[in-house]
């Protein structure tokens, strides 16, 4: 019986593991494709059947990449407009849930289903108009025109306000009893207590700000001003693009990304597994 | 439940002013497009004249223009080395102008990117003062174009030196609305080296494409010939066989000639004589591999393939009853509103579209020249001898002929290939081809 129980357990753990690997290769293949791509020459990247590593790895393709754009500059401007927002973006998104999910004030239904309301409007409806309200502002060509209207998020304040409503309205009024002030039971009590739901927003935040293409390229003109997303166009013309320099360029743009993920592993599945949102 | 009463009001009501924006949008195009065209293009243009009138009567001199020193924004999509060359060209004039005109380029990505900044930036009113774009993303605000009418009249060398083509092209909305800069156009690349082992001319006519597809797959079982642009390919066969493809109306081969150049393609397809280029994208890829003899292409693309072990031709396309070639490549459109502004940004485009700069230009890039005068040049015939490509594209400039462009031009660009890839895949007999790609195109209007 043991025995077979033992063959059963063994079976199992195979069975496992093996679905598990099977699913870490299919997700890690893509990046490992997309490194040697990077390290191989025009010709490995396009030969039958292909290669998964190359020959000699072409570092000179990296060099060629940074130089073929600012991409230092690029990196910097990035990091700039994607800190703004999600500092901004979690600002007012923690000031708000908490707004309507504690506090009462007239018109707080009302308000919140406006908020709702403008997730009905798609995004690309929106560019031209505010595209509009930014040059009759003379922003263009500014960090202000990039951060400034995306410091606020309709969707996050939803699924913020869900979390803190979790949160047992006996707190609140125990800490009221305590003559604790509104503002600092938000930042002493809700805000730890949903920590991972408001780490999941700041990452899904600078994963969507990193990755931002139409905007950036739309409200600025000069180099200085571009980010990284816009430098990566620079290898495809009309009668072709140079593949191998396009994977150099990724890699350097998603490498940081990949290292802000390997810290916060931790919160971020927290934060996922709990909000019951798809990554 | 009253909440839930009023937040479905809201939600309607945001629905309803989403549309409304929607339309509002398209009314305001159509209806304001003629109110607007007076004032935007014609002022300007009359003004150019008078400013240009002293400068012919006093003297012939430049000296005489009166422009004040501005800058000109120059928005492009020109990446790598085609965006080194057009800022050493531009660099140039910025020094030497006489009057301290300062163009400063903007590079805006891929076309596709320059094309949707163009159109936000026309919703907004905030065009740059030159920007380079294909004539079908210019009929939503072909208002906002400049009529460079007077200017070509009264202040350029020689306007006849550039190619018929390029000229039609750039007055195809009834005034000449740009000048051509960066164009190419489809040849016919192959393997050299396997059609002298194969002993295959370089086919002229459909026929001799037919011939030479059965000599190579029986011989090496791959595909002959291939395109990139299927929609490209569509519309140049029509041509060649005589017929004509589009016009505002529809599609206008619905008949014989038509059935005869589906016949062709359908055949092509369906023999396995041609393939289509699925994942690679481009078939500079393909060939680079031997594992397609020839392809259609666009000149500009020569640079991609990787020619080892084998030698590259290329040659004009092939015809049927006449010869006919895509072209390819943007042109210049001016939209500065302010007449200084204007002159300034006319003088760069008489300094780049010069024989010197022109010249330049195509030898460094690999972009066609776009006046005969550039053609002549000494540099340019040193430049045709070393290479194939420029021979090729030389050989077939008479043949040119370009999309027209009317509203459902660009839908219609975009709905043709993936129709010819699913008749591809379904294997599909001509007359289907035929009737399949009509019904396509007839459904953009």
């Amino acid at each position: 019986m043991t025995t077979k129980r033992k063959i059963v357990n063994v079976i199992a753990a195979i069975l496992k593991y093996g679905l598990l690997i099977l699913g870490s290769v299919f997700t890690v293949l893509p990046f490992i494709w997309m490194i040697s791509s990077s390290l191989k020459t025009p010709s490995e990247l396009i030969a039958v059947p292909p290669a998964l590593f190359p020959e000699v790895p072409q570092w000179q393709n990296y060099k060629d990449a940074w130089a073929a754009a600012p991409f230092a500059r690029y990196f910097v401007n990035t990091l700039i407009v994607t800190t703004c927002t999600t500092c901004g973006v979690l600002v007012t998104t923690v000031l708000s849930a908490f707004a309507f999910s504690r506090l009462n004030f007239p018109g707080k239904k009302t308000v919140f289903s406006l908020f709702l309301a403008t997730l009905m409007i798609p995004g690309e409806m929106l560019i031209i108009t505010n595209y509009e309200t930014i040059i009759n502002l003379k922003w263009i060509d500014s960090y202000k025109a990039m951060i400034v209207p995306w410091i606020s998020s309709a969707f996050y304040i939803y699924l913020l306000t869900r979390f803190f409503m979790q949160v047992p309205e006996s707190l609140y009024l125990a800490a009221k009893v305590d003559k604790c002030s509104d503002f600092k039971y938000m930042i002493k009590i809700m805000v730890p207590m949903n920590k991972q739901a408001i780490f999941s927003i700041a990452i899904l935040n600078i994963i969507s700000s990193w990755n931002a293409f139409l905007w950036p390229l739309l409200v600025t003109n000069s180099q200085e001003m571009r980010v990284l997303s816009n430098g990566l166009v620079r290898f495809q013309t009309e009668a072709g693009s140079s593949t191998e320099l396009i994977m150099a360029a990724s890699c350097m743009l998603v490498m940081p990304i990949i290292i802000i993920y390997l810290f916060l592993r931790k919160y971020i599945i927290e934060g996922v597994t709990r909000s019951g949102l798809k990554g | 439940m009253k909440l839930k009463k009023f937040g479905a009001s809201v939600l309607a009501m945001t629905m309803a002013a989403s549309m409304m924006v929607g339309c509002g949008e398209t009314a305001a195009d159509t209806t304001e497009a003629p109110a607007t065209e007076t004032p935007a293009t014609e002022t300007p243009a009359t003004e150019a004249p008078a400013a240009e009138t002293p400068a012919t009567e006093e003297a012939p001199a430049a000296e005489a223009k009166n422009i004040e020193a501005t800058e000109i924004t120059f928005w492009h999509a020109m990446n790598g080395n085609l965006e080194s060359v057009l800022t050493e060209i531009t660099d140039e004039f910025n020094a030497s102008n006489e009057y301290g005109i300062k163009v400063t380029l903007v590079n805006q990505g891929a076309y596709g990117d320059l094309q949707t900044k163009l159109q936000a930036s026309a919703a907004a009113d905030a065009l740059p003062d030159l920007a380079q774009a294909y004539n079908n993303w210019l009929t939503p605000y072909i208002d906002k174009a400049v009529k460079l009418d007077d200017f070509v009249a009264t202040d350029f060398d020689n306007w006849e030196d550039i190619i018929p083509a390029y000229r039609d092209e750039c007055s195809e909305f009834g005034f000449i609305h740009a000048v051509p800069y960066n164009k190419s156009t489809y040849v016919l690349f192959y393997n050299k080296t396997m059609f002298e082992e194969l002993g295959i001319e370089v086919p002229q006519t459909w026929a001799d494409v037919e011939a030479a597809a059965k000599t190579v797959m029986d011989a090496k079982n791959i595909a002959f010939i291939g395109y990139d642009d299927l929609a490209g390919v569509v519309e140049a066969s029509l041509h060649q066989d005589g017929a004509d493809y589009v016009d505002a109306t529809g599609a206008l081969f619905n008949d014989e000639k038509g059935l005869e150049t589906c016949t062709y393609l359908s055949n092509l397809y369906n023999n396995g004589y041609a393939r289509l280029v699925g994942e690679d994208g481009y078939f500079s890829n393909v060939i680079s591999n031997q594992n397609i003899a020839s392809y259609v292409g666009s000149s500009a693309g020569v640079s991609y393939i990787k020619a080892e072990g084998w030698d590259l031709g290329v040659a004009p396309l092939p015809g049927n009853v006449k010869k006919a070639a895509n072209m390819a490549g943007t042109n210049i459109v001016m939209f500065a509103q302010d007449s200084n502004k204007q002159l300034a940004a006319w003088e760069y485009l008489k300094y780049i579209l010069s024989t010197e700069a022109m010249t330049k230009w195509a030898v460094n890039t690999g972009y066609l020249p776009v006046r005969q005068s550039s053609y002549e040049t000494a540099e340019y015939k040193a430049y045709m001898d070393e290479n194939v490509c420029a021979a090729a594209c030389y050989e077939q400039a008479k043949d040119f002929f370009f999309s027209p462009t009317f509203d459902a031009s660009n839908d219609i660009r975009s709905t043709v290939p993936s129709t010819v890839e699913q008749l591809v895949y379904d294997k599909a007999d001509a007359q289907t081809w035929l009737d399949t790609i009509v019904k396509a195109i007839n459904d953009q209007y």
